[in-house]
């Protein structure tokens, strides 16, 4: 069954503090719930950042997500 | 900001064309960071190295696209482009402005940014280079509450559509292209603004085969236009312009004498699928053998005119070439109305079942054509839920390998694939 938006939130989140690289794509967030659609991860996602618990990374060509606290560090340090 | 000592990129003003050079030299009068821009790029030309960073966090609240960072990596120097952030502004379909909203453009962007502009970049859009990170939101305020307009696509967004001049100056467009771009670019808002895939993905509308924003080169679904029945002959017109009377090419190719028209040698012979002939003075098509390339229609246009039962093509996975080689798109659904009146509903549908595969199965930074490459083109129509017809391949009998599935053939089929292998070795 697939997780509720709430879980799904703070499912994302989680993998956001916690990988090894700062910026993910949204592909990598679709292991969080393997049961939601793309679409909905995608949403979701979206209406992280709008909340400010996410923030979006765009090398141009790519748009990536991120924890606001771990990206704006490594941001410093470019 | 102080000029620079520029030697080598003052030798580009000195050819027959014009000079970004002087563009920016002209452009520093007024906004001093400009001459950065010109230090930057002469110590790029010395050290056979790019100075710019690129990507980053910076965009507007809410928006995950229209907004590139760039930044110098060596902004001590060249402080006006410490921040050098390109921004995409959506252009209007068929690219129609009126001098009053360009010139409050430009007005914008001398007060916001460094005012150097690139008019149009690839994708369409309006590209604003150069702003300070401090200026984005300003900027975007201004744009969109004083002038109504938006930001256009970038990452790994839908990008701004795009579509030809259409039925507004062409009489050869098969479909409303600025009307079809219009109510799709708003249908798909939040695609454009926030990510949703796994790279870029790109619709371009073309009204007729001529394909004016080169749909089928380089996007992802290229919308062109096209007919069913059968070409419309003027056979008097025909006959005017055998006779030397109407221009052929509607007098493009005026500027020299190329001798006396000649039907066969410039219209039958070079017709692709060799459909045409005369029979007297009248020319015959074989409409059904037509592959509808339009080069008869654009030799004699006040004969020739496309059908009057009009939709478009649908090809999907072009893609410039980045990461994989270029790659034209492949013809998918040979015709397909479009229609505003029911809100262009089958399209959509098709773009959406493009998308809802794509995104669970296309890899990180593939776009949708190469996603197509590596499943194969028989799994990606399946997929679709179409019928294979002999046009979507480009080269009939070339692989001769068939593979059936068991419910493909009649009464189907057993097969132990580990009692095959111990027989025959992989």
């Amino acid at each position: 069954m697939p997780l509720s938006d709430d879980e799904l939130k703070d499912a994302i989140c989680e993998k956001a503090a916690k990988s090894p690289k700062p910026q993910l794509y949204i592909k990598d967030f679709y292991k969080c719930d393997p049961d939601s659609k793309p679409r909905k991860i995608k949403n979701v996602a979206n209406e992280l950042v709008r909340e400010g618990r996410l923030m979006f990374w765009s090398s141009g060509s790519t748009t990536m997500y991120a924890d606001p606290s771990r990206i704006q560090n490594e941001e410093k340090n470019r | 900001m102080a000029k620079h000592e520029t030697p080598l990129l003052d030798q580009l003003e000195g050819g027959p064309w014009p000079s970004f050079v002087s563009d920016l030299k002209h452009q520093a009068e007024t906004k001093p960071e400009v001459y950065d821009i010109l230090g930057q790029l002469e110590l790029s030309y010395k050290d056979r190295i790019t100075h710019w960073k690129h990507g980053g966090i910076v965009g507007v609240f809410g928006y995950g696209g229209g907004i590139v960072g760039r930044y110098s990596d060596v902004p001590e120097q060249f402080p006006g482009v410490e921040h050098f952030h390109t921004i995409r502004v959506a252009q209007p379909a068929s690219k129609y402005y009126s001098t009053e909203n360009l010139r409050k453009l430009m007005d914008l962007w001398e007060k916001h940014g460094s005012a150097v502009t690139n008019m149009h970049g690839s994708t369409g859009d309006i590209i604003l280079l150069g702003c300070r990170t401090e200026a984005l939101e300003p900027f975007f305020w201004d744009l969109t509450h004083e002038m109504g307009q938006d930001l256009g696509g970038s990452g790994s967004n839908l990008r701004t559509p795009e579509c030809c001049l259409g039925t507004s100056r062409c009489e050869w467009s098969c479909y409303d292209t600025q009307e079809t771009c219009y109510h799709l670019t708003l249908h798909y808002q939040d695609e454009i603004h926030r990510p949703a895939f796994p790279y870029k993905f790109k619709f371009k509308f073309s009204g007729c085969a001529n394909d004016c924003v080169a749909a089928i080169a380089r996007s992802d679904i290229s919308v062109i236009g096209t007919w069913r029945d059968e070409i419309r002959i003027d056979q008097a017109a025909v006959k005017e312009y055998i006779a030397g009377n109407y221009p052929s090419n509607g007098g493009s190719h005026s500027g020299r004498d190329w001798g006396p028209f000649d039907i066969q040698k410039e219209v039958i012979d070079l017709c692709p699928t060799e459909c045409m002939w005369m029979e007297g003075d009248e020319l015959k098509i074989d409409d059904k053998e037509c592959t509808r390339c339009m080069h008869c229609i654009n030799v004699l246009p006040r004969a020739l005119r496309p059908g009057a039962d009009q939709g478009a093509s649908i090809l999907v996975g072009a893609k410039a070439p980045i990461l994989d080689g270029a790659q034209m798109s492949t013809l998918i659904v040979p015709f397909m109305k479009i229609e505003k009146e029911n809100e262009f509903e089958e399209l959509i549908e098709f773009i959406e079942t493009v998308w809802d595969w794509w995104m669970e199965v296309g890899k990180n930074r593939e776009r949708v054509g190469e996603t197509m490459q590596r499943i194969g083109l028989n799994n990606f129509i399946k997929i679709m839920g179409l019928e294979p017809i002999p046009q979507m391949i480009r080269i009939p009998r070339e692989n001769p390998y068939v593979f059936w599935a068991e419910e493909e053939v009649e009464g189907g089929f057993d097969r132990d694939i580990d009692e095959f292998r111990a027989r025959h070795a992989a």
